[in-house]
């Protein structure tokens, strides 16, 4: 294998998670609502996942708890911002602080406790013939079977809501103006409810995805700022399905290079690379992105008057 | 005192909060139970390390001055509607300047000299690094949520760069077990003992309530004050008034980036005295935590930090003696600031219900604190 194939590896790796994650939050935003907190959905959903996974032996509960994991999280936003009218950003950062706290807290007493614990994981399944293609046939074609179905779940997402479909323009017009779709009979609260769960559900999966498939164990925040960085490529996707997708992509290759260059000689101190997409993110927030293509609600909570 | 006082006693923001706070301390109880330990044990366990010995108290009150001056800075940013995620990172970078200045200055530097050095440099290093949020926010209309949040990952970065580093902080290697963290600051930067016996405490807290009575006078008695709450509650209103916006949002987040670079140059100037990695664990978010809890009272903020700060020691003994987590009391704190998020709105309609009929349009909404 090639060097520039292995960083390709590594970098759907870390772009898959990612991406699932970016797909869902798009439709939140869309909505109107700003979700930080799908750092902790992530964080909660690779928890649930390694836990489900321990205590059922079968991979496929684990990711199916993993979407609880993110639900569970996901449920909490949606009755604090949308029901309860909490701001959205200071509900996002303390339900973070909740997720690592609490995963962090149930690792210690259930993962940790001495005895060792079997991670029933996903094994790569290679596709015949696409898998040979060079260069990016290992990358896209060596995927876990959840990774395929992260895969299949973002494209099922973008085009079943993408702005052209009746449930995506209802999407964009409570996100824009919800007092306007209010008038028009639109739910807006239930709608934006909604787009949270499947928010969650998909941070969830994406937890699962990293847990199960990438790293196979759980390790105390182990999202690392995964999910801040899927919110940015929202934003530097410029609310739209393709520009996140590549935004996610190229967070996900930068990520990848922290462990690439080490392993081909080039002498960076760690600590430079592990800055560096952080440093792409706030540069593509500040700079690529023009305020006009912001849903003009977001961050706006709604109430009837 | 009738029914109606009554009720509107019950839901003031003060008694939602102590709500808030006894809710979660009570789940903090169950999480202790699940780890093995009964509430008795824990509580015992808690209050040892919280005021059990002048050493717990001394520590106490050091971690307490800290989350003071984040959160007065906090909520000098929050009154002009900014919302400052970025304490941790500034920390860092504060902790980061102090170090560079404090192990550069010659041995033997006077106390006079060296420690308003080093704070010095620190309140400068948390401006600046503040300031790259505040500019983008101030010019370009970025969130500065989103660009603190960001920029607290590139600060831990760096952090982890300066310590690793011999060309930068790191203490000489002499042998494969030399820690990745500075040498120690010389003499006269150490910060001095408040002089309480057998007690770590230092003057940390006093500079503290100093800055946070400072914040409360700028908001009370001054012209600088105003300007900022106008800008915060109407920005265009502010504008019209002759309120130089961007250069006032600039320097409101900016200077909140400055307290919290104080702190991490005090929290550097104390016992080891060395800049190490996680040195400011968790005390950038518990510091907004205090100055959400606080709701714009300085009283309250003082309050709240001493509480906050005796936790945290408290949860570490918990862990020590209890076998408990810590992070048992990072739970307890972020339901704290989820309980009251959520309540507000539902305790702000509760009280104008209960409150007599023509007043009860003119509050609600400000109240809500939900409408950014």
């Amino acid at each position: 294998m090639t060097v520039l194939t292995q960083i390709l590896v590594s970098g759907i790796g870390f772009a898959l998670p990612l991406l699932v994650a970016a797909a869902g939050e798009l439709v939140s935003e869309r909505a109107g609502v700003l979700n930080l907190s799908l750092e902790g959905m992530m964080l909660s959903g690779a928890f649930t996942a390694v836990l489900g996974s321990v205590l059922t032996g079968s991979p496929w509960l684990g990711a199916l708890a993993g979407v609880a994991g993110g639900l569970l999280l996901g449920a909490a936003q949606a009755l604090l911002s949308v029901r309860c009218l909490a701001d959205q950003i200071v509900v996002g950062v303390a339900a973070n602080a909740l997720a690592l706290a609490t995963t962090t807290f149930g690792a210690r007493l259930l993962l940790d406790d001495g005895r060792g614990h079997d991670v029933a994981a996903f094994d790569r399944v290679e596709i015949p013939l696409l898998h040979d293609i060079p260069l990016i046939g290992p990358a896209l074609f060596g995927q876990t079977a959840l990774g395929y179905l992260c895969v299949l779940v973002v494209v099922v997402t973008a085009v079943l809501l993408s702005p052209r479909t009746g449930p995506g323009l209802r999407i964009d017009a409570t996100g824009e103006d919800a007092v306007a779709a209010d008038r028009t009979g639109l739910p807006v609260r239930r709608l934006r409810i909604l787009c949270i769960l499947l928010t969650s559900a998909m941070a969830g999966l994406a937890g699962a995805q990293l847990a199960l498939s990438e790293v196979r164990a759980f390790s105390d925040n182990m999202t690392a700022g995964i999910g801040y960085l899927a919110v940015v490529a929202v934003i530097a996707g410029r609310w739209r399905a393709p520009g996140t997708v590549v935004a996610a992509i190229l967070f996900g290759l930068a990520q990848a290079l922290q462990y690439a260059l080490p392993a081909l000689g080039v002498a960076v101190p760690p600590a430079v690379l592990a800055m560096v997409p952080y440093v792409i993110a706030i540069v593509a927030v500040s700079g690529l992105t023009g305020r006009s293509h912001a849903p003009s609600g977001l961050t706006v909570p709604f109430a009837r008057a | 005192m009738n029914t109606t006082d009554l009720r509107r006693a019950a839901f003031h923001p003060a008694t939602v909060a102590a709500g808030a706070v006894v809710v979660a301390v009570l789940v903090g109880l169950v999480l202790a139970a699940l780890a093995g330990a009964a509430p008795g044990t824990a509580v015992a366990a808690l209050t040892e390390g919280m005021v059990g010995t002048p050493y717990a108290i001394g520590k106490s009150l050091n971690a307490a001055a800290v989350l003071m001056l984040v959160a007065a800075g906090f909520v000098l940013a929050y009154r002009a509607g900014l919302v400052n995620v970025g304490g941790e990172g500034q920390l860092c970078a504060g902790g980061i300047a102090a170090a560079a200045v404090g192990t550069t200055l010659p041995d033997g530097t006077p106390t006079a000299v060296a420690l308003p050095a080093v704070v010095l440099a620190a309140t400068t290093a948390g401006f600046a690094w503040a300031g790259i949020a505040a500019a983008l926010r101030a010019w370009r209309g970025t969130s500065e949520i989103i660009t603190t949040l960001l920029l607290n990952f590139v600060a831990l970065a760096v952090l982890s760069l300066t310590v690793h580093e011999p060309s930068l902080l790191r203490q000489p290697v002499t042998s494969s077990e030399t820690l990745p963290q500075s040498a120690p600051l010389v003499a006269g930067a150490h910060l001095p003992s408040l002089g309480l016996s057998r007690s770590p405490a230092t003057i940390a807290i006093l500079v503290a309530v100093a800055a946070v009575v400072a914040v409360g006078v700028l908001f009370r008695a001054t012209p600088t004050g105003l300007r900022l709450t106008a800008l915060g509650h109407a920005p265009e209103a502010a504008a019209r008034l002759g309120v130089p916006v961007a250069r006032t949002r600039f320097l409101a987040l900016s200077s909140a980036g400055g307290f919290s670079g104080a702190a991490g140059g005090l929290l550097v100037a104390t016992a080891p005295f060395v800049l190490a990695e996680g040195f400011s664990s968790g005390f950038g978010f518990s510091g907004l935590v205090v100055g959400l809890l606080a709701r714009g009272s300085m009283t309250a903020l003082g309050a709240v930090a001493l509480l906050l700060g005796f936790l945290v020691s408290g949860g570490i003994n918990l862990q020590l003696v209890a076998g408990v987590p810590a992070t048992a009391v990072s739970i307890v704190e972020s339901l704290i600031i989820l309980l009251i998020a959520g309540s507000a709105w539902w305790a702000a309609t509760r009280r104008a219900a209960a409150r007599p009929a023509p007043a009860a349009e003119t509050s609600a909404p400000e109240l809500i604190g939900a409408t950014r």
